[in-house]
């Protein structure tokens, strides 16, 4: 059995406007992934693809060990997906669809479920087409976490919610991925969200890729150099700095992979260094687009 | 195990729709209501109600049970569930098809009765009220067919619009270009003559073709979200 989750291989996929490039993605088993991109950089056609939902022009993949698409099925038993733009009938309550898919799945967890609708503060006799954007959000988690998963797939589901509603599903989230058994892909815009659960993170921009490691290193790695820059003082470009802004006699160095001699660096050069700051993720999410844009359009 | 969640499917979809299955019979029962009356004017309004409640149904269902799916964007929420997508139309065509085949046999054998229990027509009237029931078993496969396959509420609707528009047509052609059907119809029994087997024959076997087109063209699909 593979120690990977999920395998994406020279995955390709064209659209009129728009095609996903020679995608590489692994997530080992029991890791928690965050996929970070702006709207339309391609997550959702990742998931799908992944999901057996929409099948790849070229390229593997491979889900807990079943090839996608042709073995689809025998993968959905173990895949818990729910995505922002999934909805249930409207029609009919909370406990029907929770009877609907207690039907199917032998793994349902009923002790759990009930658990869960305390929790969500739903109500189980309650019709969808009554319930607000979040209580029909904690109602499609509840539906995919009380069937207990190997693997959790989840496209943007903080999306659209209130603050309040947000952290309940994030802490509900940590509490499901308490059982490290359990691999989960989880995709957003939203870094903070994906910051407070993430193990690994992947951004991926206009079809590609640009960058995955481990969060910590992330936060390591990534940083903001300020400097002041005397007249006559050109600044080099030194390794592990991806993009300097200057203007006047100020500057700003991003580095993707700060030393702690890059300071000194830039102090042999004639510059001053002002300041090193931490960068938060969501800044080093849009440092990395940019770079990558940039080397697209060089 | 796979079948278990294509009957779920099947289920699912049947009580999603059982109202309007109700709502079809009773509308078909109320016909035969007014049939058993007697004289012309019934005879008129309760075949044409009859009809009516047919051909109904055979545009609602496809419009509530395949293309809802995709506009109200449950399609995910079933495509995430262990089933391919050619099991998930074939799912969706048993259900539909059996939604109406259900009210379309109820009101079929209702008729029957009708004609053969109260007299209501004469027995050489049960070939041609065949023939012409099962033009609109023929519209609602081709109508959800279209809707299967294509997805789309526009395709759907230009479906519907066209077959609904068809019905007279083809009712006519039958009627007008078959004497051999008019001149049995009042007779005391049924008369199974060669012309009426042929028709009946293809229909059905328009019905297989439809429904196995939309199959071969529902498993040749790779995007399904």
């Amino acid at each position: 059995m593979s120690d990977l989750a999920i395998e994406m291989s020279g995955v390709a996929k064209t659209y009129p406007f728009f095609s996903l490039d020679d995608l590489q993605l692994n997530v080992p088993r029991g890791e928690i992934m965050g996929l970070i991109g702006p709207n339309g950089a391609g997550k959702s056609t990742t998931i799908r693809i992944l999901m057996g939902l929409v099948h790849q022009d070229a390229g593997e993949v491979h889900v807990l060990g079943h090839r996608m698409p042709a073995e689809q099925i025998a993968a959905k038993w173990e895949i818990g997906f729910a995505s922002e733009d999934m909805r249930l009938y409207e029609s009919m309550t909370v406990a029907w669809h929770m009877g609907f898919i207690q039907s199917i799945y032998p793994t349902w967890d009923p002790t759990y479920a009930q658990l869960l609708l305390k929790r969500f503060g739903l109500q189980p006799e309650q019709k969808v087409k009554g319930l607000s954007h979040g209580q029909r959000v904690k109602t499609s988690l509840l539906l995919v976490f009380a069937r207990k998963p190997k693997l959790l797939v989840l496209d943007e589901p903080t999306t659209g919610l209130d603050p309040v509603a947000r952290h309940e599903i994030l802490r509900e989230l940590t509490d499901v991925m308490r059982d490290e058994g359990r691999t989960v892909l989880f995709s957003s815009h939203h870094t903070q969200d994906v910051e407070q659960i993430s193990d690994r993170i992947t951004f991926i921009d206009r079809g590609h890729i640009i960058d995955s490691m481990d969060k910590e290193t992330y936060l390591d790695r990534w940083r903001r150099l300020r400097l002041e820059v005397p007249l006559g003082v050109e600044l080099p470009a030194l390794p592990g700095v991806i993009n300097v802004r200057q203007q006047g006699r100020l500057a700003i160095a991003t580095a993707n992979a700060f030393r702690s001699d890059l300071a000194n660096a830039y102090e042999r050069t004639g510059a001053r260094v002002q300041g090193i700051e931490a960068m938060t993720l969501e800044e080093i999410f849009v440092a990395n687009v940019e770079r990558s844009r940039e080397e697209v359009e060089a | 195990m796979n079948d278990q969640v294509i009957l779920r499917l099947i289920l699912k979809d049947w009580r999603l729709n059982i109202s309007l299955i109700i709502f079809a019979i009773i509308g078909g029962v109320a016909a035969l209501g007014i049939l058993l009356v007697g004289g012309q004017t019934p005879l008129v309004l309760g075949a044409v109600l009859f009809f009516t409640s047919m051909i109904l149904c055979a545009s609602f269902l496809p419009m509530s049970n395949v293309v809802n799916e995709r506009k109200k964007q449950t399609l995910a929420f079933m495509m995430s569930l262990p089933v391919s997508p050619a099991q998930y139309g074939v799912a969706k065509l048993l259900s539909t098809v059996g939604m109406f085949v259900i009210p379309w046999v109820t009101l079929i054998s209702a008729a029957l009765y009708m004609i053969l229990g109260r007299h209501v027509l004469p027995g050489g009237a049960i070939p041609l009220a065949l023939i012409l029931a099962t033009v609109p078993l023929i519209g609602f496969c081709l109508i959800t067919g279209t809707a299967l396959v294509s997805e789309s509420e526009g395709w759907a609707i230009a479906a519907t619009a066209i077959v609904n528009s068809s019905y007279g047509i083809a009712w006519y052609l039958l009627v007008s270009y078959l004497p051999s059907l008019i001149r049995t119809w009042t007779s005391p029994v049924a008369v199974w003559n060669a012309a009426a087997l042929d028709i009946l024959g293809a229909e059905f076997a328009l019905i297989v073709i439809v429904l196995a087109l939309t199959m071969l063209l529902q498993s040749r699909k790779h995007d399904f979200v």
